[in-house]
């Protein structure tokens, strides 16, 4: 129970300055957005009030909106499934490696640096081998000259390009989020399983994973959220071409609000984008809150 | 009686981990050792990249070293991107962010942790769903208004909304840790005769530093490295941050291979050293980072 009796003004002194910022630059803009997603505005000129008009557009007529959410919930798909592979190394590192500790930051590296240089490191990786990019060098050396590509200007591969990268950036996060999770687990636990004949794999089985379910939950946040705003990486690497082969759904809005300067369109797309975040937090929630009630 | 006691203070992970074969363990370190070269060598290749000249990047041989280190690449880099000037600018941008999130939300947290009035749970869930609010959601209604502000292209359009989208997790680490401390202590504090901003100052503070640190760590990764922002709301060569300036130039110069990655090299040491320096501490501040929703 708090204890602190203070006046009003006292209370305002010390939440009004954050809420002001707050309120003002997240929660007025989005109602903005949400707004402007029911105009028919470029931005400068006199905007007209077109209702759901923009909505029955982009659900029905915009020939790229939903390949880019198809492409967006892939992204958060692979992402998950990222996350079983980093429980898996986090187990090994766990039980097999006396300092696991190197390993963990070592795998986290990529993790701490901007997409910026991440997404420009690949591009060059990426690059035709006769302008120095790695992967189509090592294809070439190892006779397999047949599987060279341009791995982000074919439209059927480039998305894959692109997966690959948010995958290898984020596996050090997962790995140490699961290896955080697997250290806190009691070790009287595991001897008591011990005692009862449950050790290696079965004890994983039996303890690692149901006991690890609320940090799987955070993983999986983390990897459905971030995929639903993936938006840097594929601006940095290809802007959503070729030929809207890799757009996302934030790199659509992002066209359509300041290239193509369709503003109350953006917006409509932005609220799509706010709203199934903000359902798929509560989806997400909901399943795991059976699962750990069900579990532990 | 072949069985062994548990020993106090002793992982039974570690116990298992001798039990298991050599032969396992062999195959174990190998995995990991794969995953060390996958995970590492990209940025060890980009450092012998930096290093080559022309010839030798484009002459297909991935793994050689350069036969004559090409400093001159970076000397190139920092000749001709204001590579400086972009160090300084998010320099300025991620300090003041960070104090501004650390003063603002630890005067938030300290009123709903430890003030008795109505609203305090309300204030909580508002900063709670402002975690899941896709910052790119806001850029468009963002630029408007800092348009009519008139600080567009100015460091101010990056700070505030820095410091509005750091506030959420700010908050929720600090308020979880404020609850914690016990009541006893401002309860001495207030019978001493304490006002509401010693009690904040003297006794909360000094106690709350752990998840300042936590805070900073975050803030810091997040604002040091982040982009579409910058991208949008500064288009003054001279206010641009690092990502920002490595992303403009790196597109801009494009024949001369190696003075590009020396650039990216150079966006990226920052960051690279701090983590040599604080690898524990950033570990640990991304996992408490990570606990959202």
């Amino acid at each position: 129970m708090n204890v602190l009796r203070v006046s009003k003004w006292t209370i305002a002194a010390f939440v009004l300055p954050c809420l002001i910022v707050y309120v003002g630059l997240v929660f007025i803009p989005v109602l903005v957005s949400m707004y402007s997603g029911l105009l028919d505005w470029n931005g400068i000129g006199t905007s007209k009030f077109v209702g759901l008009d923009n909505f029955k557009t982009l659900l029905f007529d915009d020939p790229v909106f939903w390949p880019s959410v198809r492409r967006t919930l892939m992204f958060a798909v692979f992402s998950m499934a990222e996350i079983p592979v980093a429980l898996f190394v986090a187990i090994l590192l766990n039980r097999f490696v006396k300092k696991p500790n190197f390993f963990v930051s070592a795998y986290f590296m990529p993790v701490i640096l901007s997409v910026v240089i991440i997404g420009q490191l690949w591009k060059t990786i990426y690059n035709p081998a006769a302008m120095g990019g790695m992967l189509n060098q090592v294809l070439e050396q190892i006779g397999l000259s047949s599987w060279t590509h341009s791995w982000l200007t074919e439209p059927n591969i480039a998305m894959y390009s692109l997966y690959f990268v948010a995958l290898w950036q984020y596996l050090g996060y997962h790995t140490l989020i699961q290896f955080t999770g697997i250290q806190n687990i009691s070790a009287d636990i595991y001897e008591a399983a011990k005692i009862d004949g449950a050790e290696g794999l079965k004890a994983d089985w039996y303890i690692t994973f149901p006991m690890n379910i609320p940090i799987f939950k955070i993983s999986i946040v983390l990897a459905f959220i971030g995929s639903l705003q993936a938006f840097d990486m594929v601006m940095v690497m290809t802007a959503g071409g070729p030929a809207h082969a890799t757009d996302v759904i934030s790199t659509h809005m992002y066209n359509m609000s300041f290239l193509s300067m369709k503003y109350g369109y953006g917006s409509s797309i932005a609220t799509f984008l706010v709203a199934l975040c903000l359902l798929a937090t509560v989806v997400i929630n909901f399943i795991f809150n059976r699962l750990e009630r069900k579990y532990t | 009686m072949s069985q062994t006691i548990p020993v106090a203070g002793v992982k039974p992970v570690a116990q298992r981990g001798k039990q298991m074969f050599p032969l396992a363990k062999i195959i174990v370190f190998i995995l990991l050792g794969i995953l060390l070269v996958t995970q590492l060598y990209p940025l060890l290749w980009l450092l012998i990249y930096s290093l080559k000249n022309n010839e030798e990047i484009l002459s297909g041989s991935f793994f050689s070293l350069p036969s004559k280190l090409m400093w001159s690449n970076y000397t190139d880099a920092i000749a001709s991107g204001n590579y400086f000037k972009y160090l300084l600018n998010s320099l300025i941008t991620t300090t003041s962010t960070m104090v501004l999130v650390l003063l603002l939300s630890s005067l938030v947290s300290f009123a709903i942790s430890r003030f008795r009035w109505k609203y305090g749970q309300l204030v909580m869930v508002l900063f709670l769903i402002g975690m899941m609010i896709p910052m790119q959601a806001t850029l468009l209604p963002l630029m408007l208004i800092f348009k009519e502000m008139k600080i567009l292209n100015t460091l101010w359009s990056l700070i505030l909304p820095y410091v509005a989208f750091q506030t959420p997790i700010a908050v929720f680490i600090m308020s979880g840790f404020m609850k914690s401390i016990p009541h006893e202590i401002e309860e001495s504090a207030v019978v001493d005769g304490a006002n509401v901003l010693r009690i904040f100052w003297s006794v909360i503070i000094p106690v709350s530093i752990p998840p300042m640190m936590t805070v900073c760590i975050l803030t810091f990764i997040n604002i040091w490295n982040e982009y579409i922002l910058a991208a949008t709301f500064i288009s003054k060569e001279a206010l641009k941050t690092l990502p920002f300036g490595v992303n403009s130039f790196v597109s801009q110069y494009s024949v001369n291979y190696g003075a590009i990655g020396a650039y990216l090299v150079l966006g990226a040491l920052p960051v690279i050293v701090i983590y040599f320096l604080l690898a524990d501490k950033i570990t640990k501040g991304m996992v408490a980072g990570a606990v959202k929703g």
